[in-house]
């Protein structure tokens, strides 16, 4: 007997047994398993789980395994690890920020366009910020799911009580950082602990998070030119900076505060306010507070808020087999039709469909944040920006020190800037040929 | 060293004459002899000595994470790795790290070991007590001490507060993070060098103490004169074994500042990681690593040095 005659016979074997046993009677086909990995966790993780449910039980083609994993670097290590093999999974989510660092390099592969307008999922459905941000190179590299961006929670009790509601309990409009930091000074008049409750210490996204909105609402972006120096407005960085360092006086906003510390505060009652993003939301609920949600207000003009995109990627196969790269556009496809779910874990769903939909305008508080979709601030694209990585956390390096100690906030610009200029003026690893431009 | 050898050779010498006349049988005993060696110079070959050749192979290119690069550059990783402040930074804090956290980690050590062994009341709880924070993994105290450390509500701030002085944040102040790395480190891992000086207190004869004690000699004197002297060999070695563990400083600092880089804690095995794994250089990587090798090659001479020149004297 051969090794092949042997193969052939266990296959056949294998085969019978399923035949026999495995598959339910009246079945035609089995399902093709899709792999998917994702880094959504916690609240997210269970919402996810459920949605995955719901498609997998809605047809019998595809069955989806999810393989979920620690955000941050350990994902985005694994992830360009399995591609660079060519044996990725065949769909996985990613920040839409990471996509520049992946994209150039040949770890990720572009979605078909058509195939996507075809199963209903195309430029009309999305907020134009949102599917833009999806290209790269002349190519649709990412589909977003969501809006994630850093929001305004606010404790309807306490706001009440200080007099910054309007008739229908909507935060009185603040346009500017006096009027911001009167409204949150008479907060913190009615709030047990502070008025706002703002944790950063030792979390350079958080820190980069406020100071982004801040600073984009001087309709400014932050450039990164390849090989060249970073654009920073001055003026506009530091005066954002200085208003977060009025904000942590003490009596607004404690000077010290981590980020649980922060969570803690206000989903005790303690605080008035919360600089959080979307996907605390559920946090609160569960809490039992009375509070609501709002975009941060706009105080320099231009209507602008951080904000990060869960996305769906292809990453790179050598030889992806055509069958399951069909069946995960129809898995993405359905998934986003039935992401209303989704927005029950604060999020704001990509896919207009869901969020014009009649139900979401009955969703509380998620409706009064939904417009930021259309004003989103992204980090300025480069291969080595984006949610959970270094850039974030120099960022933090830099400021941390200006916010906990009040120093200069220009010198920690400075800092930050001349971080950033040392990592653009090395080779770019992830197209170390420079083949392939954003 | 030097006795090892010896004793292997008068065991095969043996052996060889004990069956004179057996052309075959030196052979087929060097034959086995090499085949219960296989499996450790296989694994020795394929995950010590194949990744340290790669590695100096990969220190000369621009390999990328993703697949990317991979051509020969010579020696830019290098020159750009000797003239990065951070890696000159990091290896400070390294070094730095290295000095605190040995001489407590030594000092500590030493005196539990002594007061354990004086024979106080308990003494199996106080072994258990001290050895135990080193049975756990560091993702586990770096978790307790991230709590301990905590500015609002950690237990180091209330202790501060109980006697008057200002709360500290502790780790995201750039004056004090790398103290308290420290302080969890020596917390964490003090028992296995207790360990090492309890079982070397043993091995001190008791009549010393008792010869000691007839001349008159008191506790302190005991301790002095008996006690240090004799634990000196094991005191090198404790030393030696802790400076090479506290120059692997990466996961503890890594995991309590929630991996966020921060200039005054930032290890070079850390930087190693940043610059491969988040940074995807992997050449640079290589590069920075055999830096990082050729100063603990420097250091284990220095340490060769100092101790063979005692010996001397």
């Amino acid at each position: 007997m051969t090794r092949r005659q042997l193969f052939a016979g266990a296959a056949a074997l294998a085969g019978t047994a399923l035949l026999a046993g495995c598959t339910p009677p009246g079945s035609a086909r089995t399902p093709q398993e899709l792999q998917f990995w994702h880094l959504l966790s916690g609240g997210d993780g269970v919402t996810m789980s459920g949605l995955l449910d719901t498609v997998n039980a809605a047809q019998s083609d595809y069955r989806v395994r999810p393989t979920v994993l620690a955000w941050g670097s350990p994902y985005y290590t694994k992830l360009a690890m399995a591609a660079t093999g060519g044996r990725a999974p065949e769909v996985a989510i990613m920040h839409a920020t990471r996509v520049a660092g992946y994209a150039p390099g040949g770890l990720l592969d572009p979605w078909d366009v058509d195939r996507l307008a075809e199963l209903g999922v195309d430029e009309s459905t999305f907020p134009a910020p949102i599917w833009e941000k999806g290209h790269a190179g002349g190519e649709l590299y990412s589909v977003a799911l969501d809006a994630h961006p850093f929001v305004l929670m606010f404790n309807t009790d306490i706001c009440d009580a200080a007099g910054v509601l309007d008739s229908d309990g909507r935060l009185n409009p603040t346009k500017n950082p006096d009027e911001f930091l009167e409204l949150t000074r008479a907060v913190a008049g009615s709030a047990e602990g502070h008025g706002l409750s703002y944790g950063y210490l030792g979390d350079g996204a958080q820190m980069w998070r406020l100071f982004y909105t801040l600073y984009t609402q001087h309709g400014l972006e932050m450039k990164l030119p390849e090989g060249g120096k970073s654009e920073l407005d001055q003026d506009a960085a530091v005066e954002s900076l200085a208003l977060m360092q009025s904000l942590l006086d003490g009596e607004i906003a404690a000077p010290q505060n981590d980020y649980q510390s922060a969570i803690a505060e206000f989903a005790t009652g303690r605080s008035g306010m919360l600089l959080t993003g979307v996907w605390e939301l559920r946090t609160m609920q569960a809490a039992g507070i009375p509070f609501d949600a709002t975009t941060i207000p706009t105080l320099f003009g231009t209507e602008s808020v951080y904000a990060d995109s869960h996305s769906f990627v292809l990453p790179h196969q050598n030889d992806p087999d055509p069958t399951k790269r069909d069946l995960s556009y129809r898995f993405v496809a359905d998934l986003l039709k039935g992401s209303f779910d989704w927005a029950e874990a604060g999020h704001i769903p990509a896919y207009l469909p869901v969020t014009q939909s009649p139900d979401y305008a009955d969703l509380v508080p998620q409706a009064h944040y939904a417009e930021a979709a259309e004003h989103v601030a992204y980090d300025p694209p480069a291969w080595f920006t984006g949610s959970g990585s270094n850039f974030q956390g120099d960022f933090g390096a830099s400021v941390q020190g200006a916010l906990l100690s009040g120093g200069d906030p220009a010198a920690a610009i400075a800092d930050f800037q001349r971080r950033v200029d040392a990592v653009l003026s090395r080779p770019n690893p992830a197209d170390p040929e420079g083949t392939w431009q954003s | 060293m030097t006795t090892a050898p010896q004793t292997t050779r008068a065991i095969v010498t043996g052996a060889a004459r004990e069956r004179p006349g057996h052309a075959g049988g030196k052979r087929g005993e060097q034959l086995v002899s090499w085949a219960f060696l296989a499996p450790f110079l296989i694994a020795f070959a394929l995950f010590l000595v194949w990744p340290i050749l790669h590695g100096i192979y990969l220190s000369f290119t621009d390999q990328s994470l993703t697949g990317a690069g991979g051509d020969i550059i010579g020696f830019a990783n290098y020159a750009e790795a000797l003239s990065d402040p951070t890696t000159w930074r990091s290896m400070g804090n390294t070094l730095l790290f290295t000095v605190l956290s040995t001489i407590p980690l030594v000092v500590l050590a030493l005196i539990m070991a002594v007061l354990v062994d004086r024979g106080i009341p308990g003494q199996w709880l106080w072994r258990l007590s001290f050895f135990m924070p080193f049975l756990l993994a560091s993702t586990v105290i770096s978790q307790i001490w991230v709590w301990i450390f905590n500015p609002q509500i950690g237990a180091a701030n209330n202790l501060l507060e109980a006697v008057g002085l200002q709360p500290i944040a502790w780790l995201q102040n750039p004056d004090t993070n790398l103290i308290a790395i420290v302080i969890a480190t020596v917390w964490w891992t003090v028992g296995f060098n207790f360990l090492l000086y309890l079982a070397a207190l043993q091995n001190i004869p008791a009549q010393q103490y008792e010869a000691a004690s007839l001349d008159g000699a008191g506790p302190w004197r005991q301790l002095w004169s008996i006690t240090i002297p004799q634990l000196g060999p094991a005191t090198v070695l404790i030393v030696m074994l802790q400076i090479l563990a506290s120059l692997k400083l990466f996961d503890q600092a890594y995991q309590m500042l929630g991996g966020v880089a921060s200039d005054t804690t930032r290890s070079i095995v850390q930087y190693m990681y940043e610059a491969g794994f988040v940074g995807y250089r992997f050449g640079y990587s290589a590069a920075i690593s055999y830096v990082f090798f050729a100063l603990i090659v420097v250091i284990g001479i220095a340490q060769a040095l100092v101790v063979g020149r005692r010996k001397e004297q």
